[in-house]
């Protein structure tokens, strides 16, 4: 028995909400980073279900899939490196108190 | 002749020189930073970038007029909007540069407002501008989503390198977290695309995204559309992905504020353009009551129309309660970015020149007027618009040159703005999109209160102080430049898109290659 392309589609579409949930109202920067990743996995599970299951199924999918692990980590270790930085500053890693920019 | 890097030595290499330079050019400088000693100037290795971007530009002169070139299959290419667009970044990163010089060795700086390493700043200018290179000319969708985050983390680390500045620390995260979620949409968004066409080379998605949807996947094409372009409008600080724009403008060094809203967002239109008109140009309703027309036409880009008005009416209203004047630029080029979206929107024969005109006027004024910015609120030491009061009588030049930058932003005539708007105006006017062109002229009306507020502070409000403004040299000829470019632009700006027009046939773009 085969899963249905349906089924992977539907996981990477509840991944992502929750991923763009969570970076939206999560008080901590760090779960903040951790739900971007949750994004961008949701990404490659649609990536590599398409290389397998699509209509025109290809190795082309998993490629790009590598490529935007690869991105991802580097943007995450830029952010962490960011949030060090910040939180040597300000000894807070919340994101609610992140409130010097207002005016 | 057989090689044994096969395929690859066939490849015609020479027409990769720009990215090539500048690659060779942010490397070379990472490690003369490294063999430095620590406490000696860094301003050389600036120098050194902008003799890179000099040659590049070079390059870049040498492949325009020999047609499409594609190698790697598609992944990269050379066509004449490729290379119009990197003359527009080389030209801005040139500038950002200069200013970056003047602002990293100014004296008399808080020790939390310094940035500590100067070598890297200047050749994360150039990777960023390596990104936005690769934005510009590729056919790929991998490429094009590296050359992307090439670009957004680049950018990150430049707004944060105010290590100790905690507003700089703030901006340079907001700006993380608000990219990553854009990028991740634009890849959701690719990701479907990828699925309904197996495919990630815009001309062969081109051709099965018709097919997909006569298939009846029409709302998978819609919901990938969107994905992408809502993502996408994150580095155009346009509506619906704004809100990063202000706090980051403030946060980030003033060079880095301009290199955002120049480079940065040119090459987000550099990538929308290609993209959505290569990709969907092709996705066609037959079945429709009053015979076939293009969905991307008719459909889509009214969304995107709306999403233009939104921008405009949002920035310029916002911007009036502004204090602070990068927080205002910001909001300003919310607006602006609007404006640049509406020959998108309404895709008329000119697109292309109306785009590319409005973004070398706004690559102009916008330059001069971040490095007038830059000059003033680092004398002053603050960045209230209350900054600029008195500078007729502290700097007249400066002072009249900033005036013509601002009436260029907000649109008065003679001015390359004016015309920059002219022309897209005229283009939603025939198409029939009163509307969009009404709204238009109306934020126009009201951005002049903003902007006028700045010239009132220059001319008519008393200064704390009446000493003479010192001026670098390196600020006086960006001034200059973009005083004389303005004026230029303004007196002749039909030769000008004459000049565009003739030199760069810029419907290649969805040409195949070898024609």
């Amino acid at each position: 028995m085969t899963v249905p392309l349906a089924s992977y589609l539907l996981v990477a579409l509840i991944l992502f909400c929750i991923g763009l949930y969570g970076a939206l109202t999560k008080r901590n920067a760090v779960i903040v980073l951790l739900s971007m990743e949750l994004m961008l996995n949701a990404v490659n599970i649609n990536l590599v279900a398409f290389a397998k299951f699509g209509a025109f199924a290809n190795l082309t999918g998993q490629i790009f899939s590598l490529f935007s692990i690869t991105l991802a980590a580097a943007e995450v270790a830029v952010g962490l490196a960011i949030l060090i930085s910040l939180y040597r500053n300000r000894r807070t890693v919340n994101v609610d108190e992140m409130d010097l920019l207002k005016r | 002749m057989e090689s044994r890097w096969g395929p690859l030595a066939q490849y015609d290499w020479s027409v990769m020189a720009p990215e090539f330079t500048i690659l060779i050019v942010a490397t070379l400088i990472s490690v003369i930073d490294l063999l430095m000693p620590n406490h000696s100037n860094r301003r050389p290795l600036a120098w050194l970038g902008i003799v890179g971007s000099l040659l590049a530009g070079w390059f870049v002169l040498q492949n325009t007029g020999h047609g499409v070139v594609e190698i790697l299959n598609g992944s990269y290419r050379v066509d004449a909007f490729g290379n119009v667009f990197k003359l527009i970044f080389l030209a801005g990163t040139i500038f950002t540069l200069l200013m970056s010089i003047n602002y990293l060795n100014r004296g008399g700086v808080k020790e939390e407002e310094k940035v500590v390493d100067h070598g890297e700043f200047y050749y994360l200018t150039l990777t960023a501008l390596l990104g936005s290179m690769i934005m510009s000319s590729s056919a790929d969708a991998i490429t094009l989503f590296v050359g992307l985050e090439l670009l957004s983390i680049s950018s990150y680390i430049l707004v944060g390198t105010r290590k100790k500045h905690l507003l700089s620390n703030e901006s340079a995260f907001k700006y993380v977290v608000s990219g990553s979620i854009a990028s991740a949409t634009v890849l959701y968004g690719i990701s479907f695309l990828y699925g309904l066409t197996g495919t990630t080379n815009l001309f062969e998605m081109a051709d099965r995204l018709g097919q997909a949807y006569m298939a009846g996947n029409a709302l998978l094409i819609y919901i990938a559309f969107f994905l992408t372009f809502v993502g996408l409008s994150f580095k155009i600080s346009s509506v619906p992905y704004h809100m990063w724009a202000p706090d980051v403008y403030q946060g980030a060094p003033t060079p880095i504020t301009a290199f955002l809203s120049v480079v940065s967002k040119a090459a987000g239109f550099a990538l929308i353009i290609r993209f959505f008109i290569t990709a969907f140009r092709s996705v066609v309703d037959y079945n429709a009551a009053n015979g076939p027309h293009s969905v991307l036409i008719s459909e889509l880009l009214l969304v995107v129309g709306i999403l233009a008005a939104i921008s405009m009416i949002v920035g310029n209203t916002l911007a009036l309660r502004q204090t602070n004047i990068k927080r205002m630029m910001a909001y300003s080029s919310i607006a602006q970015a609007g404006y640049i979206l509406v020959p998108f929107a309404t895709l008329t024969s000119l697109i292309f020149e109306q785009t590319v005109f409005y973004l070398i006027a706004y690559l102009l004024m916008n330059m001069g007027a971040f490095a007038i910015i830059m000059i003033v609120t680092g004398d002053r030491e603050t960045e209230d618009i209350r900054s600029f009061a008195g500078l007729y009588h502290r700097a007249p030049f400066l002072a009249i040159a900033m005036t013509f930058f601002l009436l260029s932003l907000a649109g008065i005539p003679i001015s390359a703005g004016f015309f920059g708007k002219f022309y897209i105006f005229m283009s939603s006017l025939v198409m029939g999109n009163y509307w969009l062109a009404g709204i238009m002229i109306a934020t126009s009306v009201v951005s002049y209160y903003y902007y006028f507020g700045i010239i009132r502070q220059m001319y008519m409000r008393p200064g704390e102080t009446e000493a003479p403004l010192r001026v670098p040299a390196g600020i006086a000829v960006i001034v200059l430049i973009a005083f004389i470019g303005t004026v230029g632009v303004g007196i002749v700006p039909d030769s000008v898109l004459n000049f565009i027009h003739a030199n760069f046939p810029l419907m290649d773009l969805i040409e195949a290659a070898g024609q």
